[in-house]
């Protein structure tokens, strides 16, 4: 009955410079439908929402709405249209109250001034239809994630949307936010919404949706119906091959359980406390845990990134204090940062001298720094890395993700650090890269080094990891050696078991 | 030869942008394109080139210094004084090397330690410079430098050539070579590019901003120096407005205001080209007050400029990677 063809994605391709996010691209989803669009980080499926929503055009290929055609020049237009997200990101203005965010461009208005009395009126109806426990008058910067996230629903729910799509709608919420969120997308779909909805968690589709597209690399591969289909059936056709084939270790461990060259004691944080571990030398040690576990921040306190509160940290045999991170660097200590955007790649600088920025006394002949020496450096551990192009001249802010994060590496392995942290090495990376980065961490603890892994991965992290700590709410709750890995026994720490 | 076009590009642009102008201001009078004019030109570019360079290794960490045009009088007016008082020469001028030096570090300070916004810190600092240079000086000028001092900095050591020109000229090779040689000036250009991933990268970013802030106000100092020699008078009103002259030969010479873009060769250029068009509005006899219009419109064709190049740069290299994908 509810079969009629909603939303027709033909031939979608999206080139971005040096990359090829979407590759022809082809599928439906029905009126009132819950589609589920799920691949692996990098697959494409931000890219395919962002030219549903008009955020940019596709490079070639058509989308039909209810069989015609569409093209919107910007996000305002798809709104227009009733097409309306709900991102993982969420965009807010902090100092504005959630009424003010949420009717942002449409406030009611009497007699040309803001009506704040039925602004308020009208969030607070759709804040209530959620059940939210906070008030449209609230400033939205006191919000916890979560709370956010509702108001982004609201938001959406607002605009009389025919379209909502949701991208990783439940990352910050809570157990019981989740739930009210199911109840409300059932309640849209009676209402004849179309919903697409974007995660990584297998429960969650098949609790939610009746269809699922599936995408690697840019590609289509698949649709399935989940009523005739299994969760192992989905994730082969996500991963696109056996999972361990590219997470695993080739080599054998390198790990030297007597020999202990970072140990952190009793540790504390803004976000996490009495964090106590030990790193052997040669380890690949996995740091495992939910999205606000305490990862990042412990690593970033160690690095001195971060002001720490309390406890101890010894870097072989001796105590460790980093006020800034150039005092890690100096001690031999590395860091890649998760958002390689953000705190990673220098976006005026090229290949050579992104490399180059930790590393610049070893070119230095006397007080000056060699262009050659950089040029040379960056040429030769960009062939290390397998950076393409391998270009010292080249824009590092041009390359694709995967190369990026190889510049980073290379930053790194010119330096002569011995620990490297490595803080989700490998996100939003495509899977080639993946097992290009997996490799060279197999080549770093050959010779000699020690690497730190945080990761969301459970696949990476079981894969890679010589042992595995589990945090939770800013305490290591487990820890659990190669011999005990099994996906259950690393959630359930994660998750909350005992 | 393509490649270095390709990299100096914008000063290119800025070159032809120079012999536009002279080439229009010489063909409307004749007498502009003699040496003696040419040579003024390039005299007065000294001041707004000193403290512009000053200014340009700053706007690359991504910052802004207000307080130069009151650290120029303060500067020449404790200069001035300590002329008159028969300071050595030598020491006479490493002091006032120093003191440029101190008033620099300080709005370093307040920059880079205290995490005041750039604009906000060095426009107190400006009121604060301007303030003091009024109480050492009772708001009188500092009259009659020796001639022996004044000498140093601005007497010609050529016909038509000013000691000052090769002062500037020195300046802004020491300084190219510090922002391109040295491992402080690549943590600049790293730091204006991505604060955090500096950062992160082991860069000291406190003590790089904070000697940034130094090192530019060596170009103030300098051209108060230049300054007091040429009028003989260390004079605590001069230099107002003149901050933003500096950042006009900077931005002209193709710094970008966000930060890590931007080199010292530009902003020569940029003086010049600036001191040509202020020369050559003179010439034609083009009222004071018309000439802050033409100038202001110059500058704002700079910028628009820079924005079209980036634009089809993008262009351009989004259709080669099409080809290459």
């Amino acid at each position: 009955m509810r079969m009629e063809k909603y939303i027709e994605l033909e031939h979608i391709t999206k080139v971005f410079p040096g990359q090829k996010a979407l590759d022809d691209v082809s599928f439906s989803v029905n009126k009132g439908e819950i589609h589920a669009l799920i691949g692996e980080n990098g697959a494409g499926k931000s890219t395919l929402l962002n030219i549903l929503h008009g955020v940019f055009p596709a490079t070639s290929g058509t989308v039909r709405i209810e069989g015609k055609e569409v093209h919107f020049a910007n996000a305002s237009e798809a709104i227009a249209f009733g097409i309306a997200k709900v991102h993982q990101e969420i965009s807010v203005i902090p100092e504005m109250t959630v009424a003010q965010n949420m009717m942002l461009g449409k406030e009611p208005k009497k007699r040309g001034f803001i009506d704040n009395v039925k602004m308020n009126e009208i969030a607070q109806g759709f804040l209530d239809k959620l059940h939210c426990t906070f008030s449209a008058t609230d400033k939205i910067g006191d919000l916890t994630a979560g709370e956010k996230q509702m108001v982004a629903i609201a938001k959406a729910l607002q605009l009389n949307a025919k379209v909502i799509s949701f991208d990783e709608p439940t990352a910050s919420l809570s157990d019981a936010e989740v739930e009210v969120l199911f109840g409300i997308i059932r309640e849209l779909q009676k209402n004849g919404v179309t919903i697409l909805y974007i995660s990584h968690k297998m429960d969650e589709i098949f609790a939610m949706c009746e269809r699922a597209t599936v995408l690697r690399d840019g590609k289509y591969i698949t649709t399935l119906d989940l009523k005739d289909c299994s969760e192992e059936t989905l994730i082969r056709a996500m991963v696109g091959r056996d999972i361990s084939m590219f997470a695993k270790r080739t080599r054998p461990s390198r790990c030297q359980k007597d020999n202990v060259i970072l140990k952190v004691d009793h540790l504390s944080g803004e976000v996490f406390s009495d964090v106590s571990f030990e790193v052997h030398k040669g380890e690949i040690l996995g740091f495992f845990g939910l999205v606000g576990a305490g990862r990042t921040e412990v690593m970033r306190a160690i690095y001195g990134a971060d002001k720490r509160t309390g406890g101890t940290v010894t870097y072989n045999g001796k105590p460790l204090m980093c006020k800034i991170p150039t005092d890690a660097v100096n001690a031999g200590i590395a860091m890649i940062s998760e958002n390689r955007k953000e705190e990673g790649v220098i976006p005026n600088l090229a290949n050579m001298d992104n490399i180059a920025v930790s590393s610049l006394k070893k070119y230095e002949k006397g007080i000056f720094v060699s262009d050659a020496m950089k040029a040379e450096n960056s040429r030769n551990v960009g062939e290390k890395v397998g950076l393409t192009p391998n270009d010292p001249e080249f824009m590092t802010v041009s390359l694709s993700g995967g190369n990026a994060q190889k510049v980073i590496l290379a930053r790194w392995m010119s330096t002569d650090a011995d620990l490297m942290i490595f803080d989700e090495p490998t996100k939003g990376i495509d899977i080639g890269a993946k097992a290009e980065i997996y490799s060279l961490m197999e080549d770093m603890v050959e010779s000699g080094k020690t690497i730190i892994m945080v990761s969301s991965e459970l696949t990476e992290i079981m894969g890679m990891s010589d042992r595995v700590i589990v945090m939770r709410e800013g305490a290591v709750v487990r820890e659990i050696p190669r011999e005990e890995f099994s996906e259950d026994n690393i959630l359930k720490y994660a998750v909350g078991g005992k | 030869m393509k490649k270095f076009y390709h990299k100096y590009r914008r000063e290119f642009s800025t070159l032809v942008a120079i012999i536009i102008t002279f080439a229009f201001f010489g063909i409307m009078n004749s007498t502009y394109f003699s040496v003696a004019n040419i040579s003024t030109i390039i005299t007065q570019s000294v001041t707004y080139g000193l403290m512009g360079i000053g200014m340009t290794c700053v706007i690359i960490t991504g910052g802004i210094d207000l307080s130069v045009g009151s650290a120029l009088a303060l500067v020449a007016c404790v200069a001035a004084q300590m002329a008159k008082a028969g300071v050595p020469i030598p020491i006479w001028v490493v002091l006032s090397l120093l003191i440029g030096f101190g008033l620099g570090l300080i709005n370093g300070f307040l920059i880079s330690s205290l995490h005041l916004q750039p604009f906000v810190a060095t426009m107190g600092t400006m009121s604060i410079y301007r303030g003091i240079s009024y109480v050492i000086t009772g708001g009188f000028p500092v009259l009659s430098v020796p001639k022996n001092y004044r000498n140093v900095f601005s007497r010609n050591i050529a016909p038509n050539l000013s000691i000052s020109v090769i002062i500037f000229l020195l300046f802004a090779v020491i300084m190219t070579v510090v922002m391109k040689k040295t491992r402080l000036g690549n943590h600049v250009y790293a730091i204006g590019g991505n604060e955090d991933a500096a950062k992160l990268s082991g860069v000291r970013v406190v003590f790089t901003k904070t000697m940034t802030y130094g090192m530019a106000m060596l170009g103030t100092t300098l051209a108060a120096l230049v300054l007091v020699g040429r009028l003989g008078t260390g004079d605590p009103s001069t230099g107002q407005g003149y901050e933003l002259d500096a950042i006009a030969a900077a931005a002209i010479g193709g710094t970008s205001m966000a930060g890590g873009r931007g080199n010292i060769f530009g902003t020569v250029l940029g003086a010049i080209l600036f001191s040509a068009l202020k020369s050559g509005l003179i010439t034609l006899g083009v009222d004071t007050f018309y000439q802050y219009i033409v100038t202001g419109i110059v500058i704002v064709i700079a910028a628009y400029l820079e924005i079209v190049q980036n634009f089809f740069m993008q262009k351009k290299k989004n259709t080669n990677n099409a080809a290459k994908a």
